[in-house]
């Protein structure tokens, strides 16, 4: 079965080998779909065979369990959604002159690329590896981001790159430090990265050298993650970038890095227990939700204001890792998939309003219902699963986030995150209605839809509503996960 | 340390005796190791002798307004640089004022006799004065840690503060000198010392443009017999600080503890050869340097008290195995 | 090689490495900076290059050798292709803190370091793991640097010292890590200088110079 292992990593980097020697053309974009979609299959098939063991392939290098196979599944359903999306979203590009063939081409060599890495990153066993894919991605997506070439794209990108460079650069520290504990733990010097060798030597861990590297991993893959203090490159970057690039860091790359996070947590708690690990995530959380609500509040730029409620999901999803119980990773699970299908929904809406109005201001866009039944259902579908509305997922997974907190006996943490959401809440309820709602302002251009976007919007729209309505066989799949971390109540 | 004997006790008194004598020929050699590279005659080295014997007959003019602080400002200076070419183990090692030759001391004496200078130098109620004084103080609270933590990093080999401690364990382990906290604390100590003798690139001692004087600046209106005195005190803390460096990174040829009378003379023959040489190479990077400007100053002294900083930091922690 | 000259070698390399760094604070020049960078390069490889003939390890000497052609030679090479050739452009621009201020933040920073590695040093008490402050002060160092300037090349500059001192640390604690690892952390510091390298000559076309003040289209 280690074929299935590979076929996530392989798939995408042979859809970017053809990209790089054809170009950008309906042959080599399909490929690329088809790649996204491979990943997903794989998962579903891992799933079914793989769930409840842990599996090892190429030197023990990369593994699968529950919950490797759960993040696999959240890239392939949003790659799949933003491939499918990005065939319509640079066709437009290029036929209105926003950008030309070199740009296109680049674009479509850099994606699949970015997909490859990031499910290597959630495919590795040995961290050393994961920290290599996660820095791969920020390789990957700099480019992406100034895709556009404008002023504003370019101080994106700058900020982009050194803030996550920096974060790049203390994660790697912190692995340099787990290495040095778990070689003076007893590891031999080819594994002492490796998963499983670090959860069987944790509790020789020397506590002071492990809390040192876990602070370091927390700054470092938290800089990644959109978290505070290294959060300031999120709304740049994620509003500049090209709308289906934004719906693919907004809604999978921030998890692929809290993920990381994860897995260190695994280790860190058996070695100094869990009293270290979750103060850090609360502060950092806690943190992250308020300047992320305080600066939804203030935004004018519809872009950036969904780039700051990305933001803000990552502090709850940092609290709820902060509980660290069983319902709180399963909760979590579920939260990052819902967030990641809606996340595709707005961006790929919002990427068609600024084609349409050349502008990202929400003062610019009113009567969007009105005007584009398909852009304005679906946007509002996708703020309503952001909002934490029933019947979709996001409801039931920040219900069982509050049980998780009250049961972890986090009520206060509880109670100034809910605080902090609702006023995210109320900013976006406001500013969706300002542009959805009402009659459209005289002289407002129409919305052009491209078919792929269409297509990829309808289905992310059914994803979401299946995924509301029957959580299912991933139930089973999350609590497996939770479990495999390590969570025992 | 062990009982003084009466040459140690007579080492002590040479000492003394030689940094009076010796302090204007060595501020004279300097102007004149200047002038010749600057292709001019010069003056001579006794030049300086000559001026002190013409002040000493001029006539004492105190000014209006002025209390004993301006009065008694010269003989302090002159008196603690005294104390300490009396402390320091200039010539030989067992001084009879040992156990007081600590490194707090001697930093504590410098920087009574610059005080004193200070405030002098405000007591005259001029603008210059005032300037003079300001720029002076400045200076000193970044030299005065700065030579503290120099020394103290030299010592911590030793582990003792004690300067002739110092002074004898270089002498015995000559490896030490090539450490990373040796080099860096004397980078730091010549630059502080530099700037604690008003040398260039921090002052200029024969400037006549009254905005740029520092040193200068404070003793404007002294005149006659005190203005000799102070002129006499600074060559001689230019003569004990050039003697200080000297011994802490060139300690070969000082006498011992309980020397003889052939050891101290080598003593005093060496530490002359090291002070006019050590003068001759400062004369000469002078001519290469241009005065900074006094808002600059801050920066080298902030960077050289870094440097004293990363010097007792290395000593401690890059303990060899020997420690 | 003796035990005494290797505890000597290794302590004037991490301390040459801590002087590099206290000097890209103190100096304000652009061309210079970029040649204390290559000095700093140098003084890295050493650690590498003398741990490897005392333990006659082959692998990290040839280690030692790739960080010199690459952190001492060819990143600073390209760096100084990228400060370009107008005078107005070499000299940095009054940095945030003054330099005062900054070389006395520094003395603190060093002083953090040394507290902050102590556990390193209590479980693995050798010669190499004690330089390990050093290490950990330049880290401390290089991010204050990138805080603290303006300059689009002095934040490279900053960032590439962050990455000696990560790298510094790993050689002293663990005589390297697993080679894909090195080798990812090498494509990293490639792939920043190149792509910083880049941005600045777009930023100069697009901006008409490289002074980070003028990035403030996107606040809020």
């Amino acid at each position: 079965m280690s074929f299935l292992l590979l076929v996530p990593i392989a798939a995408p980097l042979a859809a970017a080998a053809l990209a790089a020697v054809l170009g950008w053309r309906r042959l080599t974009s399909s490929v690329t779909v088809a790649a996204a979609l491979s990943v997903l299959v794989s998962a579903v098939i891992l799933s079914f065979n793989n769930r409840s063991q842990v599996r090892f392939g190429i030197l023990n290098l990369f593994r699968t369990d529950a919950l490797s196979i759960t993040m696999l599944i959240v890239i392939g359903t949003v790659g799949t959604l933003a491939t499918v999306a990005s065939i319509g979203y640079i066709d437009a590009e290029l036929a209105h002159g926003h950008t030309d063939a070199k740009g296109a081409n680049l674009y479509g060599v850099l994606v699949p690329i970015f997909l490859a890495a990031m499910a290597s990153a959630v495919l590795a066993n040995n961290i050393g590896v994961m920290w290599v894919a996660i820095e791969a991605t920020t390789v990957a997506t700099a480019f992406l981001v100034g895709h556009r070439r404008t002023r504003a794209a370019l101080e994106a990108t700058w900020k982009y790159v050194v803030i996550c460079s920096v974060g790049i650069a203390l994660a790697f520290l912190g692995t340099v430090l787990l290495y040095f504990a778990s070689l003076h733990a007893g590891a031999s010097s080819g594994d002492a990265l490796n998963i499983d060798v670090l959860l069987a030597h944790a509790s020789r861990l020397d506590p002071a050298v492990t809390r040192l590297g876990a602070g370091l991993l927390l700054l470092g893959y938290g800089a990644k993650a959109g978290l505070v203090p290294f959060h300031t490159w999120l709304a740049d970057a994620h509003s500049q970038a090209p709308a289906p690039v934004s719906a693919l860091m907004s809604g999978v790359l921030l998890s692929v890095a809290f993920y990381a996070l994860l897995r260190v947590k695994s280790v860190v708690d058996l070695a100094v227990g869990t009293g270290f690990l979750r103060t850090g995530l609360i502060i950092v959380g806690l943190l992250t939700l308020l300047i992320a609500a305080s600066l939804l509040l203030v935004q004018t730029d519809f872009k950036r204001m969904l780039a700051y409620s990305s933001m803000e999901n990552m502090g709850l999803v940092a609290v709820a890792a902060a509980a660290g119980t069983k319902l709180a990773i399963a909760a979590l699970l579920l939260h990052v998939l819902a967030h990641g299908i809606a996340k595709s929904l707005v961006f790929l809406g919002s990427g068609q309003l600024q084609a349409a109005h050349d502008s990202t201001q929400i003062s610019d866009v009113t009567g969007v219902l009105a005007r584009s039944p398909m852009i304005g259902a679906t946007f509002l579908v996708g703020l309503a699963i952001l909002l934490g509305l029933p019947p979709f997922a996001m409801f039931a997974s920040e219900l069982s986030i509050s049980r998780a907190l009250a049961g972890a006996g986090l009520g206060w943490v509880l109670g100034a995150a809910l605080l902090l959401v609702v006023v995210a809440f109320a900013a976006l309820v406001r500013n969706g209605a300002r542009m959805l709602l009402g009659p459209p302002a005289p002289g407002s251009p129409a919305i052009a839809v491209p078919r792929s976007v269409s297509a990829a919007l309808v289905t992310g729209v059914i994803l979401s509503l299946v995924l509301g309505l029957t959580v299912g066989p991933l139930l089973e799949l999350f609590q497996t996960a939770a479990s495999v971390l390590g969570g025992n109540r | 340390m062990s009982t003084t004997t009466g040459l140690a006790a007579l080492a002590t008194l040479l000492q003394v005796v030689a940094v009076v004598a010796a302090a204007p020929l060595l501020v004279g050699g300097m102007r004149q190791v200047r002038a010749r590279l600057e292709g001019r005659a010069g003056g001579g080295i006794g030049q300086p002798w000559r001026d002190l014997r013409k002040l000493l007959r001029k006539q004492q003019i105190t000014p209006a307004g002025t209390t004993v602080v301006f009065g008694f400002a010269p003989a302090v200076v002159a008196g603690t640089t005294l104390l300490i070419a009396a402390i320091l183990p200039l010539i030989a090692l067992g001084s009879p004022l040992d156990p007081a030759a600590d490194l707090f001391g001697v930093v504590g004496l410098l920087f009574l006799g610059t005080v004193a200078l200070t405030l002098a130098g405000l007591d005259t109620g001029t603008a210059f004065g005032g300037m003079g004084s300001s720029r002076e103080i400045t200076i000193a609270a970044l030299v005065e840690p700065t030579i503290v933590l120099a020394v103290f990093a030299l010592s911590i080999p030793g582990h003792s503060a004690n300067l002739a401690a110092i002074v004898s364990a270089t002498a015995d382990h000559p490896g030490q000198l090539v450490s990373p906290g040796s080099l860096l604390a004397f980078v730091a100590l010549a630059i502080v010392i530099i700037a604690e003798t008003g040398r260039l690139p921090v002052d200029n001692p024969s400037t006549h443009l009254e905005l740029t004087m520092i040193h200068e600046a404070m003793v404007l209106e002294y005149s006659g017999p005190k203005l000799a005195l102070v002129e006499w005190a600074s060559g001689m803390r230019l003569t004990v600080l050039l003697g200080l460096i000297a011994n802490l990174f060139l300690p070969w040829g000082i006498a011992g503890a309980d020397p003889s009378m052939l050891a101290i003379l080598i003593g005093l023959v060496a530490i002359s050869v090291k002070i006019a040489l050590l003068a001759g190479v400062l004369a000469t990077v002078e001519i290469f340097i241009a005065k900074l400007r006094y808002f600059r100053i801050p920066e080298l002294l902030a960077g050289s008290f870094l440097l004293a900083l990363l010097a007792v930091t290395a000593s401690y922690f890059f303990a060899t195995p020997t420690n | 090689m003796t035990q005494a000259t290797y505890n000597g070698v290794l302590n004037l390399a991490a301390g040459a490495f801590l002087l590099a760094a206290v000097l890209i604070v103190w100096r304000r020049e652009l061309r210079s900076i970029v040649a204390l960078l290559a000095w700093q390069g140098i003084a890295l490889a050493a650690i590498p290059l003398t741990e490897g003939i005392y333990q006659h390890d082959a692998a990290l000497i040839v280690v030692g050798v790739v960080v010199l052609l690459l952190r001492a030679v060819a990143l600073p090479l390209l760096l100084a292709r990228a400060v370009g050739t107008e005078p107005g452009e070499r000299r940095e621009s009054t940095p945030l803190v003054n330099t005062t201020t900054s070389l006395l933040i520094t003395a603190g920073l060093t002083i953090l370091a040394y507290a902050v590695t102590r556990p390193i040093i209590a479980l693995d008490p050798s010669p190499s793991t004690r330089a390990v402050p050093a290490a950990f002060a330049v880290i401390l160092i290089a991010v204050f640097v990138m805080v603290s300037r303006r300059r689009a090349l002095s934040q490279a500059v900053g960032f590439m010292m962050l990455d000696n001192g990560i790298a510094a640390t790993a050689f002293l604690i663990t005589a390297g890590v697993p080679l894909i690892v090195e080798l990812g952390a090498s494509l990293d510091v490639l792939f920043a200088v190149l792509v910083l390298g880049l941005l600045t000559g777009h930023m100069r076309r697009t901006f008409g110079g490289t002074d980070l003040d003028q990035l403030r289209e996107l606040r809020g």
